[in-house]
């Protein structure tokens, strides 16, 4: 914590602060012998106190008028969490159920599913910090990896608005290790990526994300949210010829993810509640202490210093008001 | 200047001065008071023959009258200046001692005594020194030069060289002074006059302690030192500093009364009555 001062120049008041330590400002009476007078420990008390008390106010007097203020900065805290990356898929087939339909009477969407689970996950993990990334047909960054919760909260809010086209996954996780290398250095964090089906990943792309997977020490995690009927990771091919990427995407990207030499675990989900254990397993993996920095704003310490102040002439006040002076004959 | 009204006194002694006056003196003299007849042959002042006594004596002898001597003394005025002089309560301290000091000086002219003005502060004031003297009038010059002093100082080491500056001859010396000074000082200026005969006139204002506020914040200055305290004034400490005043106004009656005489409390203002009494009374 860093103390400033807007105006320097009226500190050279502060000496002024230290007069009341030299006399205050009662009118003495004559007396004509204070030795003879037992000293009062009350008295001395209250003596003290009252120079301390108009010290300090006259000194906040000049610090508050000098503008005093607590400089912006930042500050370090330790937290339990992680640091994550979602990346959520936006294609359009995100916005059917799991039966693969429009979500009709009391069915759920795919995407709704994932943001009523994904927000319980955030009220769980207050300390994680996230970053939210979406893809479709081009990857689409929402929000940086941050720890203000309320932005996270509205960025999964709005992962359940209908979805655009196309799927591509190759891009999004470029992203996504992109945001995630931007993250605190030191830490390892997690990429989360939510998707309801896979696409070709483009062989150029591919490099790139085994050049990304290589510099950023990610641990990765595919939540697969299986269709009914698709035939999903860890399917089989049941012909000769159809293991191929464009037959079975999924497949083909799970295999892929596999050798990019980072931590890598997928979950394949078929209801709201496999996705649900799903993210519970990700929750106990991803807890480590971490550290990060939350930045502080400038904060004004102008009022509290007039308010001691205030407080200080106030108390003076009443110990004037409480001044009186014992007749004394004027001397002719 | 008021006129200063003059107040009678009496000694409990008798003095031995030449000069005559008004007071009962020691030894025998050729005017006064008839005392006794003495034979011619033992006192030789035939104009003091007692013809009667002379014819009615047995034996034949001769006889003179003898008579009390009156003698008069030197009534010295000591006053302490001291800064604590200077106070101001319910009445001016300053004014009280210079009309103290003007009926003093008008009361020994009218006695046929002497006066004598001995200011001290630290040391003994040049200018509120008065040597003994029989001058009419001197009291309106007393009353001036104290009323015009200004008290000042911390000391009252001037009251031990009182003593140097009065007649060789037993006086009566006034000391006046607030004695807020410690009990051995006093011993210390009493013992030093033990040739005279010392009434101590002890001043007191109630503005001191009693005139103080029952609550409140009250600032007092040492008239000395100058030294502020701050005082929170409640009952039980005003009542405590009245009991320690009375206190030592207690100690300061005994160790004068051990010293031959009481000390007249002078409280406020000066009541004349009260001090012819205290005079009368011896």
């Amino acid at each position: 914590m860093t103390l400033a001062v807007d105006t320097p120049a009226v500190l050279l008041l502060a000496p002024l602060a230290l007069l009341p330590a030299l006399v205050l400002p009662f009118a003495a009476a004559d007396h004509p012998s204070l030795t003879e007078v037992p000293p009062d420990r009350v008295s001395l008390a209250v003596d003290a106190g009252l120079r301390l008390v108009a010290v300090v106010a006259l000194a906040s007097l000049v610090l508050a008028l000098a503008g005093l203020h607590r400089l912006a900065g930042s500050v370090e805290r330790e937290g339990r969490g992680a640091e994550i990356v979602l990346l959520l898929d936006r294609s359009a087939s995100m916005d059917n159920s799991f039966a693969g339909r429009r979500p009709g009477g009391d069915e759920e969407s795919k995407s709704a599913a994932a943001r009523r689970l994904l927000l319980q996950f955030l009220e769980r993990r207050p300390h994680d910090r996230i970053g939210v990334a979406a893809f479709s047909t081009a990857p689409m960054p929402v929000l940086p990896v941050t720890d203000h919760h309320e932005a996270l909260r509205a960025a999964v809010h709005a992962i359940d608005r209908p979805g655009l086209a196309h799927t591509d996954v190759g891009r999004g996780l470029a992203l996504a290790f992109s945001m995630a290398e931007g993250a605190t250095p030191g830490s390892a964090p997690a990429v989360v990526l939510v998707s309801d089906g896979a696409a070709v990943i483009d062989r150029r792309v591919q490099d790139a994300l085994r050049d990304a997977a290589a510099r950023t020490p990610v641990h990765l995690y595919w939540l697969y949210l299986r269709t009914q009927g698709s035939r999903g990771i860890f399917g089989e091919p049941q012909q000769p010829g159809e293991d191929t990427p464009q037959a079975m995407p999924e497949r083909h990207l799970h295999r892929f993810l596999g050798t990019l030499g980072i931590p890598y675990r997928a979950f394949e989900a078929t209801g709201a509640l496999a996705v649900e254990t799903a993210i519970e397993a990700i929750a106990t993996l991803e807890t480590r202490p971490i550290r990060y920095r939350e930045p502080v704003p400038r904060r004004d310490l102008a009022g509290p210093a007039y308010a001691t102040a205030a407080a200080g002439v106030l108390l003076l006040l009443l110990a004037k008001l409480a001044e009186r002076r014992p007749r004394r004959a004027a001397r002719p | 200047m008021m006129a200063a009204e003059p107040i009678p006194y009496r000694l409990r002694w008798r003095p031995a001065g030449e000069r005559a006056g008004a007071h009962p003196g020691s030894g025998e003299g050729g005017e006064g008071a008839f005392r006794r007849h003495v034979p011619l042959l033992r006192h030789p002042d035939p104009r003091r023959v007692d013809v009667r006594e002379t014819a009615r004596n047995p034996m034949g002898e001769v006889m003179v009258r003898r008579y009390s001597r009156r003698a008069a003394i030197t009534v010295a005025a000591a006053v302490d200046l001291s800064g604590s002089m200077g106070f101001a309560g319910r009445v001016d301290r300053m004014a009280v001692v210079s009309e103290l000091c003007a009926t003093l000086a008008a009361s020994a002219g009218r006695m046929g005594d002497r006066f004598c003005l001995i200011g001290c502060d630290s040391t003994v004031r040049e200018d509120l020194f008065l040597p003994p003297t029989h001058r009419r009038g001197v009291e309106a010059e007393v009353y001036d030069r104290l009323m015009t002093a200004q008290p000042r100082g911390a000391g009252t080491d001037g009251l031990a060289l009182v003593a140097g500056r009065l007649p060789a001859q037993r006086c009566l010396v006034v000391l006046i002074s607030d004695f807020l000074l410690p009990m051995e000082r006093i011993v210390a200026v009493m013992d030093g006059l033990w040739r005279h005969d010392v009434l101590p006139v002890v001043l007191h204002d109630r503005g001191e302690d009693e005139d103080l506020p029952a609550f409140g914040l009250v600032t007092l200055r040492d008239a000395e030192t100058g030294r502020r305290r701050l005082t929170l004034m409640r009952p039980a400490l005003r009542a405590e500093w009245s009991r320690r005043a009375a206190a030592r106004r207690g100690a300061l009656d005994r160790l004068f009364l051990a010293r031959g005489r009481a000390p007249f409390h002078l409280v406020d203002g000066l009541d004349r009555d009260a001090l012819a009494g205290h005079l009368l009374a011896g």
